[in-house]
């Protein structure tokens, strides 16, 4: 009897759910509809960008033969970074265009300090180029 | 350095080339050109990371191939200083008119709009309340500013963005702020952006004076914990600023290599004011505010060094201060101690500090560090090298003496801060390396 007992009360719970499902469905009724999505507005967190105005390069010589390159060392993690690379930099140069003049200097303060000086010592020296260094 | 480069390029008419780690490369000639500097400076990139390499590695890099053109690094450098221009780099004049940002997005369902505002970038990835015409009304009831006023124009980390109030007030509502934080939060938006570096940092907000008490904030036990809403909201809207009008995106405005969890909240909390002993200011007063004033301060640092354990009276706080704060970078001489008032009425009753002034005084002249355990700091070695270099003192003695010479770092005790916070259930203390910037009067904002 015990085992019976529960096999009983399945059958029962199936055979009401059935009947009652065959009721609505005879009876023509609509099942309830769900509700209608919602819509909200709300505000734009976002703000417009303004892009930089926009500047041109300066052109550029056919070649650096015979010319002078400044290396300018910004300070970015302390100079001595920007110094190593500009001494293999250097090395490159006399190795594979042993014509091209290079200098390197360190720029004044932190690396977003501005060092007018020195720009116009580049300036004056009629400088070909110049690499700034190193970020990073 | 484009900036440089561009004064170079610009006003001296001297062809430029940018040498940069190839995570700097991408910015540059991306976000910076677009919106900071507008001129298409040319760069070569080495590999990451340059600073602290051996030559023998900076020689395989001159050597070796550039990692985002794939050419050899010194062909990109003398091309870059040789090629004829394009069109594109002879472009002059102001740039496109910005593209306006509707005030109301288009009508979506309320899950459809949180995800919305995920991908935009504009949550912490936490939910947010949704800003509705009539939730951010209500928000601009806690303030006597009109909606269209500019707060701030915000161009770190490049552009304008104008940060109106209404936009701090569509944010004070996505963080679930309440219309009397609106204020603090007007007051906290004159410094957006939050600390934004590839060195990790974060920030510390601190609130002072009588609206600490109006608004509910913690100040006492768990202070810096997640247990005060006031705390926790007006902390969050400083970030969601700074990821609205702040503008910044991970990998594209902002390169913080590990990043920090204090940004969620940025360490928002107040001082514990009434439990100051007799003498010791409020941090507003000791910058020159009225007791009664309502300030924020941010402070901008990386770390915090707890005492973990309560103080003892054979080695009492200050002595502990002084030896874990040799581990700080002493940038600039900045540190801000938070402190227990337990630790505050030891170190006033039982070791004759009368004033914040006079520990500030006794750690500067009392924490001292190797001249290379100082310069071995890179951003120190940045901006105090450069110092040294422009023969400022004392950095310019320190750059000269021998490495293992011993220093005080924190030689300006002015910029030794010193807070007292928490709950009085423990006598703990941090000693972090915070710099705390000018107060904000919050009563400007109301």
């Amino acid at each position: 009897m015990k085992k019976i007992f529960p096999l009983v009360c399945c059958l029962i719970v199936l055979v009401s759910f059935w009947a009652v499902t065959y009721t609505v469905a005879l009876s023509g009724q609509k099942m309830p509809e769900s509700r209608p999505v919602e819509m909200i507005t709300v505000l734009n967190p976002a703000v417009a960008n303004r892009m930089a105005d926009r500047s041109p390069l300066a052109p550029r010589p056919d070649t650096l033969d015979g010319k002078t390159i400044y290396m300018i060392a910004v300070n970015w993690g302390g100079p001595q970074a920007a110094l190593n690379v500009f001494e293999e930099m250097q090395s490159w140069f006399e190795r594979n265009m042993p014509g091209v003049q290079t200098v390197v200097r360190l720029k004044k303060g932190g690396y977003d300090v501005d060092d007018p000086d020195l720009w116009k010592e580049i300036s004056e020296r009629k400088a070909a180029g110049a690499i700034l260094g190193v970020s990073g | 350095m484009s900036r440089h480069a561009k004064t170079l390029e610009q006003q001296y008419g001297i062809p430029t080339v940018g040498i940069a780690a190839a995570n700097i490369v991408g910015y540059a000639t991306g976000y910076d050109f677009l919106y900071t500097n507008g001129c298409p400076i040319r760069y070569a990139a080495l590999p990451f990371p340059v600073a602290g390499q051996p030559q023998s590695v900076l020689k395989q890099y001159i050597e070796g191939k550039d990692p985002v053109s794939g050419k050899p690094v010194m062909l990109v450098v003398v091309d870059a200083l040789t090629k004829p221009l394009t069109d594109g780099e002879k472009i002059k004049g102001p740039p496109p008119e910005a593209i306006p940002e509707p005030r109301l997005l288009p009508p979506d369902t309320e899950e459809r709009l949180q995800h919305l505002f995920k991908d935009k970038g504009w949550t912490d990835y936490y939910p947010v309340v949704l800003p509705t015409e009539e939730k951010v009304a209500g928000m601009l009831e806690g303030t006597s500013h009109y909606p269209d006023e500019v707060v701030k124009t915000v161009n770190w980390p490049g552009g304008a963005r104008p940060l109106t109030v209404e936009k701090a007030a569509v944010c004070a509502v996505m963080s679930g702020a309440k219309p009397e934080y609106f204020p603090v939060i007007l007051a906290l938006a004159t410094t957006v952006p939050f600390g934004n570096s590839t060195t990790s940092m974060a920030n510390m907000i601190l609130v002072n004076g009588p609206v600490r008490r109006e608004l509910g904030m913690n100040f006492g036990g768990n202070a810096l914990g997640p247990y005060n809403e006031a705390n926790a909201v007006i902390g969050r809207t400083l970030t969601l600023m700074s990821k609205t009008a702040g503008g910044l995106r991970n990998r594209e405005t902002t390169w913080s290599s590990l990043g920090s969890n204090l940004q969620y909240n940025n360490l928002c909390f107040a001082e514990n004011e009434e439990e100051l002993p007799d003498g010791w200011d409020p941090l507003h007063v000791q910058m020159g505010f009225k007791p009664t004033d309502n300030v924020v301060t941010v402070g901008t640092g990386w770390s915090a060094i707890s005492s973990v354990g309560s103080v003892q009276h054979e080695y009492p706080a200050q002595m502990l201060m002084r030896d874990y704060m040799k581990s700080l970078s002493a940038l600039g001489s900045s540190a801000t101690i938070l402190m227990d008032p337990t630790v505050a009425d030891l170190l006033k009753n039982a070791h004759g500090f009368q004033t914040k002034t006079s520990l500030a005084q006794w750690l500067s002249q009392n924490v001292k560090k190797t001249v290379s355990s100082y310069w071995g700091n890179a951003v120190v070695a940045s901006i105090s090298e450069a110092l040294a270099m422009q023969g400022l003192e004392p950095y310019k003695t320190w750059k000269q003496l021998p490495a293992d010479a011993v220093i005080k770092p924190f030689n300006n005790p002015q910029g030794i801060r010193v807070v007292v916070v928490g709950g009085k259930s423990q006598s703990t203390w941090f000693a972090t390396d915070f710099r705390m910037g000018r107060g904000v009067l919050i009563d400007d904002w109301k």
